[in-house]
């Protein structure tokens, strides 16, 4: 088999600009190209090493694209691409911010006790996207700008947006279960 | 037919080597074998010309084994030593059993292996040698009419299987001599069989598979695109299938009989055993016809298919949910649907076909024998894998459906890799120390979308040692988890601040040659909250069930001796009671309902315990009462 090139960034690895902005179905397309070539599926006739190496390859290649899929992990990608670091323990120390999330999740314990309880939720959910929306065009702003510590607080963010959709994800389910059953 | 495959060998004189290969659809309740001749994947019969084979296996003193149809004739006489639907203990711990065994009723061995084993008359088996029996037989009868032994398989999994469950299955064709090409997800084989994935001028299909089989429902959401499939989202309810359609049945023929005849017509297991097949007789005939005429032992009536419908509703509405939760998980809308692909016997039925259709606006795909669809779909991968069909480009890409995780302070957990994640994947995740000098960590694998340990399922448990000595929060470990194409897990550690690196590598395994890993299984078949709260439901039905047969056994054998009238009558109206509550009670309602059932009976069983009677309650239903 023809060895794929593990020192290629994720962006290389599926011929896309190291940018934030996605083209979703050039991503798709190439992800799909590399499967057909490299899935372990195509060597269950091979040796033991050769299918070790598709497994390892494949994986690779499905780790880069769940990366890529995500708009924080992207993100996050692009600043560790840049030396930027991230621990585990790193978090955001806005406490505006805190805050607002705070109210947001109070927000969202009230309106389930509303009568209009879901389209609430609805209206919350909104909201959050829209946050979210501004948050993923201030990061961009701030790596153009090449202010990385602003960009990381950024993506740092990102987290609680993605928490916060899915607990209304998880609510609208919820409402929705409760008015069909 | 038997020319062609004359003409076939598949052995080395063929000029681009044949390779014989198969599809094996390992079910609940039937196993199916199917394979690529003269290009058409076909399922393959036994001598009697039976396509299905009854997943049941029976031990016999001798230590003989019989698989099918002539262990299915014993599955009442000796039912202690002939096992049903070995699957549901695939990849299960003992812990597990204590909640499905009250459903099952096999006599566990005490073992302390983590593996739970079922007390036969030849010796204690698990699911995976249970499970490998049923495998064999379907081996041996692809090879006898292939006419060669086979080069590989494909087998397929429900979607939702975990790591152990997968690994089990695997085990399982290892243990038969299998050599397994791939572990396939049963709704990617079924798509895979109406060869969906060539529509003409479509990139991108999503379908949806609906599967209903005799003791399980799955829903699946698919993306097909240009070969690939990937599985978006998975659902379904592990204690919903056909044989509960034939209980309302059952339940109502049981309600006919409590008005025109004596109560105590539910007596007996034969009876009732009887009363079940006769209603799925009725079942049956109602894909056909208006009404059908039940008949029981003297009792006739007709039963119309609207009758029917009215009853199965709720059961219905249940899988509908479920297609819901499952298209909301892959965020989708009913109507970026394409196609409906149903599965399981009981997609017979023409309600089903219908509400579905409704459903996903759109008829479902029908044409394929939906008992054979997945073996079918089975085979055409393994044909593919097998490397007989070079110039295809289909690829199966697969998701886990589980997310994984490490347990991190609090007993909470940290997930490393999410559900849905395209597989095989490799992730890695740096942990620290938290004390000074700390030289060993202990790291826990855990499988499931909970927050806490506890509800998550524990996959494996392992000690990385020889920690270079450091302040806390100084080391680094690098844990790194590896699925493979199949879903199976391996999970490897390293130290890497220091040059020293201690690492190590754990298989989990539920198999059988890697009892020593420590395991702890927690929780129980599917993470879903409401999959927990039905089976529980499911659970004090089944106990209901027993406690009423319990006493409308002890009632035949000496109520008229032993109760006055009164006292009968208070017996019958707490009966009552409890079988409404089982009819349409909650889980609470039936529990208490059951409570109140033996504590009325105890002055019963304490008078059928002393007296001249003691032979009477000999049988293990009366043991109810002793509670």
């Amino acid at each position: 088999m023809m060895s794929l090139n593990f020192t290629q960034n994720y962006f290389e690895l599926f011929s896309l600009s190291a940018q934030f902005s996605l083209d979703r179905s050039l991503l798709a397309r190439n992800f799909r190209e590399l499967q057909a070539k490299y899935h372990p599926d195509r060597f269950v006739n091979e040796s033991d090493q050769e299918r070790r190496v598709a497994v390892q390859t494949t994986g690779y290649i499905n780790e880069a694209n769940e990366a890529l899929k995500s708009p924080r992990l992207r993100a996050q990608y692009l600043l560790e691409l840049k030396d930027v670091d991230f621990e585990l323990c790193d978090s955001t120390h806005d406490m505006p911010f805190l805050m607002a999330q705070m109210e947001t999740r109070e927000a969202l314990e009230a309106a389930i006790e509303a009568n209009d309880a879901l389209d609430q939720v609805d209206k919350i959910g909104q909201q959050v996207k829209q946050d979210k929306q501004a948050l993923e065009d201030n990061f961009q702003q701030n790596l153009e700008a090449d202010q990385l510590e602003l960009a990381k607080d950024a993506v740092l963010k990102m987290k609680f947006y993605e928490r916060l959709s899915d607990e209304v994800k998880r609510l609208q389910e919820k409402l929705e279960d409760e008015m069909f059953a | 037919m038997a020319l062609l495959q004359i003409s076939e060998p598949g052995m080395s004189t063929a000029p681009h080597q044949h390779r014989l290969a198969a599809g094996i659809d390992l079910g609940t309740t039937n196993s199916l074998i199917a394979t690529v001749r003269s290009g058409d994947a076909t399922t393959l019969a036994d001598s009697d010309g039976e396509h299905l084979l009854p997943s049941i296996v029976r031990y016999l003193q001798d230590g003989s084994v019989s698989v099918g149809q002539s262990a299915q004739a014993a599955l009442i006489d000796d039912y202690k030593n002939t096992i049903a639907s070995a699957k549901r203990l695939l990849g299960r711990g003992v812990e597990d059993m204590n909640t499905l065994a009250g459903v099952l009723p096999y006599e566990f061995a005490d073992d302390t292996s983590a593996v739970p084993k079922i007390r036969t008359l030849s010796g204690d088996k698990s699911a995976i040698e249970i499970s490998a029996e049923i495998l064999k037989t379907l081996k041996a009868r692809a090879e006898d009419a292939l006419g060669g032994e086979l080069n590989g398989v494909v087998v397929t999994v429900p979607a939702y299987f975990d790591d152990a469950q997968r690994q089990a299955t695997k085990d399982a064709a290892r243990l038969a001599d299998l050599n397994v090409y791939r572990l396939l997800n049963e709704p990617t084989a079924a798509a895979v069989a109406y060869g969906l994935d060539q529509g003409e001028c479509v990139d991108e299909k999503i379908i949806a598979v609906y599967d209903l089989g005799g003791g399980t429902f799955d829903i699946s959401i698919l993306r097909l695109n240009r070969g690939v499939f990937e599985v978006l989202a998975t659902g379904g309810d592990s204690a919903l299938g056909g044989d509960d359609f034939d209980h309302v049945i059952a339940e109502w023929i049981l309600q006919q009989l409590g008005e025109n005849q004596a109560v105590n017509d539910q007596k007996n297991a034969k009876k009732l055993r009887q009363i079940l097949i006769e209603a799925r007789r009725v079942k049956e005939a109602l894909s056909h016809a208006e009404t059908v005429m039940v008949s029981v032992d003297g009792f006739e009536e007709s039963f119309s298919h609207d009758q029917f419908v009215e009853l199965v509703e709720p059961l219905i509405k249940k899988t509908l949910f479920a297609c819901r939760r499952a298209l909301r998980d892959a965020e989708l809308d009913k109507d970026d649907i394409m196609d409906v692909v149903m599965v399981g016997g009981s997609t017979r039925m023409p309600i089903i076909r219908e509400r579905v259709g409704e459903f996903f606006e759109q008829p479902p795909l029908v044409d394929i024998d939906p008992d054979k669809v997945v073996a079918v779909g089975a085979a055409i991968q393994a044909d593919l894998l097998a490397g007989n069909k070079p110039d295809s480009d289909m690829l199966l890409l697969d998701i886990i459906p589980l997310s994984l995780g490490l347990e991190t302070y609090g007993g909470l957990v940290e997930k490393v890799i999410a559900r849905n994640t395209t597989i095989p994947v490799a992730k890695a995740q740096e942990f620290t120390t938290f004390k000074d000098n700390q030289n060993a960590m202990t790291i826990h694998v855990l499988q499931g979308e909970r927050e806490t340990v506890e509800e998550n399922r524990s996959l494996a448990k392992f000690t990385l040692r020889d920690i270079p000595a450091m302040v806390a929060g100084a080391a680094r470990i690098k844990v790194t988890f590896q699925v493979d194409a199949d879903g199976l897990l391996n999970v490897s550690a390293e130290e890497q601040t220091t040059g020293a690196k201690a690492k190590i590598e754990v298989k989990p395994s539920y198999g059988l040659s890697d009892l020593e890993i420590e395991t702890m299984i927690t929780d129980s078949m599917t993470n879903a909250k409401a999959d927990m709260e039905a089976r529980k439901l499911r659970e004090q039905q089944v106990e209901a069930d027993r406690t009423l047969e319990a006493l409308d056994s002890a009632m035949a054998s000496d109520g008229d001796a032993l109760l006055s009238d009164d006292e009968k009558k208070t017996l019958l109206d707490v009966r009552t009671v409890l079988l409404a509550e089982k009819e349409s009670g909650t889980t609470e309602a039936i529990e208490t309902a059951i409570k109140a059932m033996e504590s009325a009976a105890a002055f019963y069983v304490a008078r059928r315990m002393d007296g001249n009677i003691r032979t009477a309650m000999a049988g293990q239903d009366i043991n109810k009462f002793k509670n």
